[in-house]
């Protein structure tokens, strides 16, 4: 195998790591928002991503819609679902002091949802085709996908958009502030029910974009969800809670690692990796990597 | 609280279900089947019950343990470790009950000293992802993904599926029973109230945790291995589907965790409303269940049990 | 008479099954310092937080301008003229302090004024300035409590409810904070001060009560509380120590 290696080999797996790690990233972006102020661990973000992928799927498929446009429907249907799910789910169980409940009620939506998108779309894998997704650049004859540069343009502008508007505006600041002590929040006049459904709105617009990439990048099916979710939970789990940047690094980093797993070890073994990468962080740094203890005020 | 007249209705009841199989024709009505899923899925819920409902832990990963008392069972079989020849063999039962327990131990000791609530629950969850490939990636000695197949030609009749099942499921929620009234009990209970607390009254923490997580361990295995005895073609996507952990939580939640009673009510409970169901579209099953968990978890969080018991305070 | 500003009527504030309240009532009149001493544990930070709706009252009233806060939540009881700085201060240490003043105003009731109080703030406390695109954790024990009462005030408060203020803090920012309390007296705040610093605390309240076990032990006005023999047998003349 040695005879195959080759610096050109190796940036290409790390290409190939990165550019679908942001997917990650951003998935994880969305769950550290809803930890962040609710202290839930949303594990239906998975299976909420794949249900927007055929959403994005279906709109193309049926009606032509160019997948990257349709972003301009998808993204607000991802803002009203998530502010949906906040309403209609979690709105009391975010308030017990039992979080055992609200994991149950995520594992609940994840099961009803993969499994109504089997009985009404089958449970065969699809993928995206249009006339450009199997573009490839190769500048220095490092072959980079159009549709996984696309996929990274995306992320890093949803990325900054939600970093601007949790900095720049007054609702993103509650929402901050939210995150790092509610009591302390609610004694400023923020409403507990109101940063908890933003976080839940920009979590599944988050979800809508990954969405649409994954539909582009991918072949998916109902039940890749659980697993996307596991990733991006190790990849909050790398990059830290509490800070949005360090959610994407954490994702591009198991991108990496995985593609770099991925090629030196066969097949499933990888996924074990991921896994075990998760089980080892959590034990021995659950904040994360990238996140430096601050002195509590 | 256990007074004369509960204990004689539990013996009634035990009896009912024990002379059923003389009244159906187990092997072919559905009713039987019924009834021996019912008993698998309550022998897991039961050992949820001892970790989660009790203790607090809230395990995400049983599937796991089901697992592998299944391939425990199928392997000493194939192999003829045990070389005792019986069908229902004890000893591999109880074989496939302790090789869970190892995983449990060995897994439960970093798990449960360093994580707490969610982020256990996610570890086990990650747990049971990677034995899922282990078994996957096992080769010869696991059948890799296509399984290991045992002799279906043993089979004649459900009686013994029966209450081998009804047993084990009696057997299950008897251990809960007399655990939580024992010493061990006490000190679970205490964990799950409040743990600094119970630490400051001198209860070892992990031990009782680890115990707890052990039995439980046990007693799934235990299902693992009765149901591989039925089902015959063992494979990851038959033993080690999600679905052996999240359907027995939903009918242990559903009926009350907690209790010992909840998760027999809620198991039974449970799989007639999907039973019936079925009748009516066979795929929306798991779709029922989801909803299930999500009312269950949103409205009556205590479960049946908690119902009741909201009922008769109020009466 | 003056015109009570809160009234707190025959509260019992319990967590779980353990009672930490019992029977208490207080009064505070507009524009007075009125403090709340006792040892740990009296109670006393429990009814400040049952007072801004953080936790409940079992049984009793409260009632604010005559309009009842007891089923209020906390967000709502700020927007009636109630700022509560909790022990410890919780401020928002991964945010500047101009973030935390600007959340400080969030409630619609102060959104409005922002600009103005934002200025007031300053003026009060001119290293806020200094240190405005600074985070809330890297300020000094004093700075944050200084950030926490601005903070507090950008609520513009008909009430401050103060915590603990002096906690944790050099003796010569014990001063100064004790000097605050009055300034922003003469400013027309009114005051409910729980403190463990109870000599400092009495000198400066205009009425004062001591609460035991979840009880009120004693009240009366501040200065002859201090004078009081069994007040000062039992809490002044030891040196407390806080962990």
């Amino acid at each position: 195998m040695l005879k195959y290696l080759s610096f050109k080999l190796i940036i290409q797996l790390l290409v190939n790591g990165i550019l679908f790690g942001t997917m990650y990233g951003i998935a994880a972006i969305g769950l550290s928002l809803v930890f962040g102020t609710m202290r839930i661990i949303f594990l239906s973000q998975g299976t909420i991503i794949i249900f927007l992928a055929y959403i994005c799927y279906w709109l193309f498929t049926l009606f032509g819609i160019d997948p990257y446009l349709s972003l301009v429907i998808v993204i607000p249907i991802s803002l009203f679902l998530g502010m949906g799910f906040y309403q209609g789910l979690f709105r009391e169980a975010a308030a017990l002091e039992d979080k055992n409940i609200s994991l149950l009620i995520a594992v609940g939506l994840m099961f009803l949802v993969e499994n109504l998108m089997t009985v009404f779309w089958t449970a065969n894998p699809r993928s995206l085709q249009t006339t450009y997704t199997s573009l490839v650049f190769r500048p220095f004859d490092i072959g980079i996908p159009f549709n996984r540069l696309i996929g990274l343009f995306m992320a890093v502008l949803s990325t900054a958009g939600v970093v601007l508007f949790l900095k720049k505006t007054l609702i993103g600041m509650a929402v901050r502030a939210a995150s790092e002590d509610m009591v302390s929040a609610t004694l400023m006049g923020i409403s507990p029910h109101r940063v908890n459904a933003v976080a839940f709105a920009i979590g599944i617009g988050l979800a809508g974009v990954a969405g649409v990439g994954l539909a582009t990048i991918y072949p998916f099916d109902p039940f890749y969800g659980f697993i996307f979710a596991l990733k991006a939970m190790i990849s909050l789990a790398i990059g830290g809670i509490g800070s949005v940047s360090g959610a994407l690094l954490g994702g591009i980093i198991l991108g990496l690692l995985e593609s770099l797993a991925s090629f030196f070890i066969s097949g499933g073994w990888s996924d074990a990796v991921s896994y075990a990468i998760f089980l080892i962080v959590l034990m021995f740094k659950p904040e994360g990597l990238f996140v430096r203890s601050v002195k509590k005020a | 609280m256990k007074d004369k007249k509960t204990i004689i209705l539990t013996g009634l009841v035990i009896i009912a279900f024990a002379i059923v199989p003389f009244f159906l024709d187990v092997n072919t009505s559905y009713i039987g089947y019924f009834l021996f899923l019912s008993f698998c899925y309550t022998i897991i819920a039961q050992g949820w019950n001892l970790v989660a409902g009790y203790t607090g832990q809230v395990s995400l990963g049983q599937h796991a343990f089901f697992g592998l008392g299944a391939y425990t069972t199928a392997i000493v079989w194939l192999r003829d470790i045990t070389k005792t020849g019986y069908y229902f063999d004890p000893v591999t039962m109880t074989l496939s009950g302790l090789v869970p327990v190892i995983l449990a131990i060995i897994i439960g000791i970093p798990l449960l000293s360093r994580l707490r609530g969610d982020y256990f629950a996610l570890g086990t969850l990650g747990v049971g992802e990677i034995i899922k490939v282990a078994f996957v990636k096992g080769g010869a000695f696991t059948g890799a993904s296509d399984g290991l197949h045992l002799p279906s030609t043993i089979f004649e009749s459900m009686k013994p599926y029966y209450w081998t099942g009804l047993f084990l499921a009696l057997f299950a929620t008897a251990v809960v029973y007399f655990l939580i009234r024992s010493r061990v009990g006490l000190a679970l209970r205490a964990i799950r109230e409040d743990e600094t607390s119970a630490a400051s009254h001198g209860i070892h923490i992990l031990k009782y945790k680890i115990l707890a997580f052990a039995v439980g361990a046990f007693l799934t295995g235990l299902s693992g291995s009765l149901f591989a005895y039925y089902l015959f073609h063992i494979n990851p996507d038959a033993v080690l589907k999600l679905d052996w952990t999240l359907y027995p939580i939903l009918m242990c939640v559903m009926g009350g965790s907690g209790t010992v009673i909840g998760p027999v009510i809620g198991t039974f409970f449970m799989n007639a409303l999907l039973a019936i169901t079925d009748i009516y579209f066979v795929q929306v099953h798991p779709i029922v269940a989801g909803v299930l968990i999500i009312l269950v978890m949103k409205f009556m969080p205590r479960g049946l049990v908690g119902v009741i018991d909201t009922i008769k305070s109020r009466g | 008479m003056e015109k009570h500003l809160l009234e707190v009527k025959g509260v019992d504030v319990l967590y779980g099954d353990v009672q930490a309240v019992w029977d208490v009532s207080i009064y505070v009149n507009e524009g007075a310092i009125v403090a709340l001493v006792g040892a740990n544990g009296a109670g006393k930070t429990t009814l400040l937080k049952t007072i801004s709706g953080i936790t409940r009252a079992r049984k009793g009233e409260i009632l604010f301008l005559g309009k009842s806060l007891t089923k209020l939540r906390p967000q709502e009881v700020v927007g009636m003229g109630i700022s509560h700085v909790p022990e410890g201060r919780r401020l928002f240490s991964k945010l500047t302090v101009l973030e935390n003043l600007r959340l400080g105003a969030y409630s619609p009731r102060a959104r409005s004024r922002f600009t103005e109080s934002l200025e007031r703030a300053y003026g009060l406390f001119p290293v806020l300035k200094e240190r405005k695109g600074q985070t809330a954790g890297s300020l000094s024990g004093g700075e944050q409590q200084m950030l926490a009462i601005a903070r507090a005030l950008m609520t513009l408060p008909e009430l401050l409810m103060l915590d603990e203020p002096s906690l944790g803090l050099s003796p010569l920012f014990v001063r100064t904070m004790f000097e605050l309390i009055f300034t922003l007296n003469n400013q027309k705040v009114t005051i409910l001060l729980v403190e463990q610093n109870i000599h400092q605390a009495l000198k400066i309240a205009h009425h004062a009560y001591v609460l035991k076990t979840g009880r009120i032990a004693m009240s009366g006005r501040g200065n002859e509380l201090l004078a009081n023999q069994e007040v000062q047998k039992a809490y002044i003349g030891e040196r407390w120590s806080k962990k």
